[in-house]
């Protein structure tokens, strides 16, 4: 059984998405021309959002019919447009535990997940200072060291340079793998979707818009 | 002690000589607000005479009818000034803003008059002017609290995605916003209090005094005044956003912000 399924889900009355289905386990990614729903798709996965018509499944239920937080707890969203708080890096893992309730990390069980997202600055370096780049990869720190079932990351590397960009997925990648977290990342940068993706899901292809379906009818 | 010197028509349109200066530095500062200043003042004075016409009738043909009627408009047009002014809330929002207003401003209305002072609620010569201050703070304090809720949540729409996608309840995610606009909206009315008597003789007193009250008891109406005037905000407010922020999300825990 997969992971996922989706089934006919049409979002917004425009994105009319193919069959999917996502396996555990594995990295996929899922690529596509800008606008075709990737993102949404991510949202709609992880219900912060409904569809209009169709089903996602998880693990064979429903997505609608879980605890919605319980279940974005489960199935992580780290979205593309990162938010950090203008302190330092340790007091915003803080700040967004706090929000889940959960007790501050310590530095040292902060580091790790810092190392993995390829950032080597100390716990109390000012957020305000740094580059969109290092922001983005706080942030994922932050999302993975909540250990989340399943991990989705919208454009995880948009604002990294090649390098970084290899580093920080291949890391994310091997820790994913060593700690059973199935990873589905929405990407555009081919190279990265060929070096790094078990599977991959292109949208595009199948997709229509139902408003130009109903004009040619 | 004296009665109030009434003023003669003319001289008291002297007053008006000042909205000149008024004028000229809005000119010499290019703020273009100079039909504001126009509709503000014609407005201001049509109003308030329009006001007296109708205090003096209703004070000299006393009916709780009046009463009741007066106080209906005047949460009315209360409850309508914060709504125009906060177009962009939802509907269920709205009903629990207007009941909210409504029901703190008539709530403490009816407790000063009736516990406090200890006269009819349907006594004209004190029920209209208190109630006037009161559900016109509250209004104020309303219309900036949600205004303030508003401009954050609008402002900040990028963290209240991803606290969401992390898995924080949309309640964790909107009550420090609640709270934040709460403690905005009680603050003028505070400041307000730290420099009463020294630096500022509220206009309640002033009146008071100006029309021949012992100043120790215009002291005492005062203080009754600010201390509802702070209460009213600060219930009002409350109500408003801590009932209204749950209607900005659904069962499914999804945000429609």
């Amino acid at each position: 059984m997969p992971l996922f399924s989706a089934r006919n889900v049409c979002f917004k009355g425009i994105v009319q998405y193919p069959d999917i289905d996502i396996e555990e386990g594995r990295a996929t990614f899922i690529s596509g021309e800008s606008g075709c729903g990737k993102s949404s798709l991510l949202r709609l996965i992880s219900g912060v959002t409904s569809p209009d018509a169709g089903e996602i499944t998880y693990r064979g239920k429903p997505v609608a019919d879980y605890d919605p937080v319980g279940l974005r707890r489960e199935v992580l969203l780290c979205s593309q447009a990162s938010y950090l708080f203008d302190t330092d890096v340790d007091e915003n893992f803080a700040k967004y535990y706090g929000y889940r309730d959960l007790p501050a990390p310590t530095p040292e069980q902060i580091r790790p997940y810092l190392g993995v997202c390829a950032f080597d600055m100390p716990g109390n370096t000012p957020c305000h200072t740094m580059s969109g780049g290092e922001r983005q990869r706080v942030f994922t720190a932050i999302c993975l060291s909540l250990r989340p079932k399943v991990l989705m990351m919208d454009e995880p590397t948009s604002a990294l340079d090649d390098t970084t960009a290899n580093k920080m997925l291949s890391n994310i990648k091997i820790f994913c793998a060593e700690h059973g977290i199935t990873l589905i990342v929405v990407s555009h940068n081919a190279a990265l979707v060929q070096a790094y993706a078990d599977d991959i899901i292109t949208l595009g292809v199948c997709l229509q818009t139902i408003t130009a379906g109903r004009a040619q009818a | 002690m004296n009665e109030v010197v009434a003023m003669n028509i003319w001289q008291f349109g002297l007053i008006y000589l000042l909205l000149i200066i008024v004028l000229l530095i809005m000119k010499k500062c290019r703020i273009n607000r100079t039909k504001l200043l126009f509709t503000a003042s014609l407005r201001m004075t049509v109003q308030l005479a329009l006001a007296g016409l109708v205090l003096t009738y209703i004070l000299q043909n006393p009916h709780p009818l009046f009463t009741v009627a007066y106080l209906a408009l005047m949460t009315c047009f209360a409850v309508y000034t914060v709504l125009s002014r906060n177009k962009g809330i939802n509907k269920r929002f709205k009903i629990i803003v207007a009941a909210s207003l409504a029901g703190t401003g008539l709530t403490i209305v009816a407790f000063f008059i009736l516990a406090v002072v200890g006269v009819s609620l349907f006594n004209p010569q004190y029920t209209i002017p208190i109630s006037g201050m009161i559900i016109g703070n509250a209004m104020t304090g309303v219309g900036l609290g949600l205004r303030v809720f508003n401009e954050n949540i609008r402002t900040q729409r990028v963290l209240i995605e991803n606290l969401q996608n992390i898995g924080a309840t949309p309640q964790k995610i909107l009550l420090p916003f609640v709270n934040q606009a709460l403690e905005t909206a009680l603050l003028p009315t505070l400041n307000s209090m730290i420099g009463m008597g020294i630096i500022s003789l509220p206009g309640m007193m002033t009146g008071q005094i100006l029309s021949g009250t012992l100043p120790m008891t215009a002291i005492m109406y005062q203080i009754a005044i600010i201390i509802a005037i702070c209460a009213v905000t600060c219930l009002a407010v409350f109500f408003s956003l801590f009932f209204g922020y749950r209607t900005l999300y659904n069962s499914r825990q999804q945000m429609c912000i």
